[in-house]
């Protein structure tokens, strides 16, 4: 059951969504996060809406994987929305005591509903199509020009990509301490809340005296492979803008300007 | 031959967190040599220095005293650590600390994107270091996905990409199964042989020296033994007193050797002794009739055959993850019984299913289809607490679950809901610490300050002081030295003899399931392959190849004599039963031994 838990998400594939370089990805993210919640008309949505569909579409990734991601915020999701049916204010559609559902509720909550889908699925496509590695070279990357002011962005990455590596196996090794303690009388499912989190002592103790011997000898270890910080370092895959990057972010850049540019003219109208 | 290493008058201290040294010094005025495109093995039991010797070599420790040159360079020198961690790579014991990334080939790339190196040239080296390897096929995997030779293969492709002159192992097959330890061995007679690279592997397993170019031996930070592996193993009484041991077939030839038997030499590899044997035994005699008419197996012989079923297991399946992408069949229609009193062994691969297997008869795992019983009762039952008790399990690595600020209490951890008096829960544990040979100074100490094969043994001490009526041991000498081994089967055997208690042991080592089991089960591929008496099971020899095992030593020497007679293959599993076997037969027969 923890095995499966694949960290990252990474859906081997080889769309343009793929071949991206992960900055333009991290950045486009981010971009499209922000248009996202600037969107407020229907045919914005619809256009936003429909450009999302196509990015799904090209990256390859089967849209029913891609909608997977709004299940864990499901509870989220339906709870704003009903939020908003009974706490706007507007033509009131039918009450139940002193609630109130009103039609402009109903219009704004589909519309948040919406806004929220489109940006898991955004957010989510990035991880769908990015390894944890290049992801972590693109953070290292992104954050270079911020060491001047002390942001240590080859150690962040560093870090980041130490603990992708190393989550399944401290799951593993804790699964393992479960076992072995279950065996010797523990118990981890019965009584109250705090004696629950207090039977987990004997699982966290030695998982935590693992994981500080397994930091010592892997520090040895890259000690002898000669690593001495990210000075000087090189890497095997050197990430770089190429085409395609540009490619997009034009296409990017001209979706927006459209799709504002048409509220700019809608209004004047 | 130019020194590729050389070591003057050594010597190395821990200090404590107060800055004082400590008395004993890990490596006391080591002095040695290894010469450019030499194998050599440094044996030595846990904690007589050799790991701390391994980490000198590469300066990720300088000696307190006297220096290291490695080609010529003082490792002293603080400007020369990065040239000699590029001319010596250490590849650790523990295969999973020392991966780096997320996929195999970003991992081994790790060493030459450290050196600086052109991406175009790093991608050559990681891909011809993978092929070196044999690994190319997975430069995409995900390291934690791959079994533990694999991924030391791995750790030994991310130091070639470095190109170095010398590889140092520190104990890297002491976690691995035989096939991974194969694999690995392999591997570096390969780069040595092939590469001319230096190879120095720091071992406790005396098999993996025979090949050596030269041996040396450690014990309390000393060398005490130098030379070439077959020099080395006629000094059976220094070694074993350094807590190794020589191996089966070289202890056979001993023992027959002060019997009288013409043996020229020391044989150390099974060939070498089947020759000799050949020869004073004489062409085309049958020696079976040594066996005796009246032989029978350890199982029968003890009365095991009539007592009752302790572990009752039927038709049982179990199936990994079910309903994901990810779901195995692990355990398909097991059909056994474990009799009460005796010593059954589980052998067969990583993977097998053999751990999945015990963790079903103390109620870990639920089986998919089929039914359990532990003494009488149904294993699958709710009443688990009483099912833990009866049936102790010791899983690999029992250490890593130690966690009490005390030794006492961590001892007495499983006790704690059962009610017991503080007079009988004291009892209890002295009992069990005085089998254990642990001593009663250490009750109060941390479980966290001692050493290894003393943290097991307290670990082993948690499971025991419920009293079980089973014990199971998920491969319970793994890690650990020969004396070290040899003390875990001294209490098992003692527990089993003097307590009556039921004991079901995983093992990797066909000697030792040889030596101490009465019947064993071989599981392959979630399969229960056969089970029978430890005699049986080796004697079909063929099956057990077949799926990639191992056969003991002894077993295999009287396999080829028989072979060579043509006479049927016999039960002989231990040194003991071989020399009265061929006492008998000479004796029978009325031959010289000469």
């Amino acid at each position: 059951m923890i095995n499966n838990i694949t960290l990252g998400q990474y859906i081997p594939g080889n769309s343009v969504l793929h071949r991206l370089d992960p900055r333009t990805k991290i950045i486009w993210t981010a971009a499209l996060m922000v248009v996202i919640f600037m969107v407020e008309t229907w045919p914005e949505y619809v256009m936003m809406g429909a450009f999302t569909l196509i990015l799904v579409l090209i990256s390859g990734v089967p849209v029913k994987q891609a909608l997977k991601g709004i299940k864990p915020l499901l509870f989220i999701l339906i709870l704003t929305a009903l939020l908003n049916i009974f706490f706007v204010d507007g033509t009131v559609i039918f009450r139940i005591g002193p609630v109130k559902a009103t039609y402009e509720g109903l219009v704004s909550a589909f519309k948040l509903f919406l806004r929220l889908v489109m940006l898991v699925i955004t957010a989510s496509l990035m991880t769908f199509t990015t390894t944890p590695m290049s992801m972590t070279d693109g953070i290292e990357k992104l954050l270079k020009p911020f060491v001047k002011i002390g942001v240590p962005s080859h150690e962040i990455a560093m870090m980041m990509s130490i603990a992708l590596r190393f989550i399944p196996t401290l799951m593993e090794e804790a699964q393992r301490i479960m076992k072995a303690q279950s065996s010797r009388g523990a118990d981890f499912d019965t009584g109250n809340i705090f004696q629950r989190i207090k039977s987990f002592i004997p699982v966290l103790i030695p998982l935590f005296v693992s994981a500080f011997k397994r930091a010592d000898e892997l520090a040895e270890a890259m000690e002898s492979r000669c690593y001495r910080g990210g000075q000087g370092r090189t890497r095997l895959k050197t990430i770089h803008f190429t085409r395609i990057d540009l490619n997009a972010t034009l296409a990017g850049i001209i979706f927006i300007l459209f799709m504002f540019g048409y509220r700019f003219i809608s209004s004047m109208i | 031959m130019k020194a590729m290493i050389k070591i003057e008058n050594v010597s190395y201290e821990y200090r404590t967190q107060a800055d004082s040294y400590l008395h004993d010094r890990a490596v006391d005025r080591v002095s040695a040599e290894i010469m450019q495109g030499e194998f050599v093995v440094i044996l030595g039991r846990n904690g007589s220095g050799k790991s701390t010797l391994a980490r000198l070599l590469n300066a990720l420790l300088i000696p307190i005293e006297g220096t290291i040159y490695v080609d010529g360079m003082d490792t002293k020198d603080g400007e020369l650590t990065w040239h000699i961690r590029k001319k010596v790579g250490l590849v650790f014991q523990n295969p999973d600390n020392q991966i780096v990334s997320t996929t195999v080939e970003e991992d081994v790339a790790f060493g030459p994107e450290n050196l600086g190196l052109q991406p175009e040239i790093i991608r050559e080296r990681v891909d011809a270091s993978l092929r070196l390897v044999d690994m190319e096929d997975y430069s995409q995997h995900s390291p934690h996905m791959l079994s533990g030779g694999q991924k030391q293969r791995i750790a030994i492709a991310g130091i070639l990409a470095m190109e170095p002159k010398c590889i140092v192992l520190d104990e890297a097959t002491s976690m691995l199964d035989p096939q991974g330890r194969k694999d690995v061995m392999e591997v570096l007679y390969k780069l040595n042989k092939e590469k001319g690279i230096t190879i120095v592997l720091i071992t406790h397993h005396m098999n993996e020296a025979i090949y050596a170019d030269r041996a040396i031996v450690m014990q309390d930070g000393r060398i005490i033994l130098e030379g070439t592996p077959r020099s080395i193993f006629q000094r059976i009484e220094t070694i074993r007193n350094a807590g190794l041991d020589v191996p089966k077939v070289t202890d056979l030839a001993d023992r027959l050797k002060k019997r009288g038997f013409n043996i020229p030499g020391l044989p150390i590899t099974r060939n070498e002794l089947v020759t000799a044997l050949k020869n004073i035994i004489g062409r085309n005699k049958d020696i079976t009739p040594a066996i005796g008419k009246n032989y029978q197996p350890r199982f029968y012989r003890s009365g095991l055959a009539l007592a009752r079923d302790i572990i009752k297991v039927q038709d049982l399946s179990y199936v990994y993850m079910p309903g994901t992408t990810y779901e195995r069949k692990a355990l398909k229609n097991i059909n056994l019984s474990v009799k009460e009193g005796e010593i059954f062994g589980i052998i067969g691969h990583t993977g097998s299913g053999k751990s999945t297997l015990v963790q079903h008869f103390n109620g870990i795992l639920k089986p998919a289809s089929g039914y359990i019983e532990v003494d009488g009762q149904a294993a699958t039952g709710k009443n688990l607490k009483e099912l833990r008790k009866k049936v102790g399990l010791i899983f690999q690595y029992p250490e890593q679950q130690l966690f009490e600020e005390t030794v006492y209490k961590d001892i007495t951890f499983g006790l704690q809901k059962m009610n017991l008096s503080e007079d009988e829960i004291k009892e209890r544990v002295f009992r069990v610490i005085d089998l254990l040979g642990i001593s009663p100074e250490l009750l109060e100490k941390s479980p966290f300050e001692l050493s290894g094969g003393q943290k097991r043994r307290v670990a082993i001490a948690g499971v025991l002081i419920m009293e079980p009526r089973v014990l199971v041991l998920d491969e319970p000498t793994a890690g650990l030295d020969p004396s070290g081994s040899r003390e875990v089967f001294n209490i098992l055997t003692e527990l089993n003899r003097k307590e009556g208690t039921t004991i079901v042991l995983i093992s990797h080592s066909m000697d030792d399931v040889a030596e101490y089991c009465h019947r064993v089960a071989v599981m392959n591929d979630g399969e229960l392959v056969m089970c029978d008496t430890v005699e049986n099971v080796f004697l079909q020899s063929d099956r057990i190849s077949s799926i990639g095992l191992d056969i003991p030593q002894i077993t295999e020497v009287f396999n080829c004599l028989a072979q060579e007679t043509g006479g049927p293959a016999l039960p002989v599993l231990t040194v003991d039963h071989a020399v009265e076997i061929l006492e008998q037969f000479f004796d029978g027969t009325g031959g010289v031994r000469q």
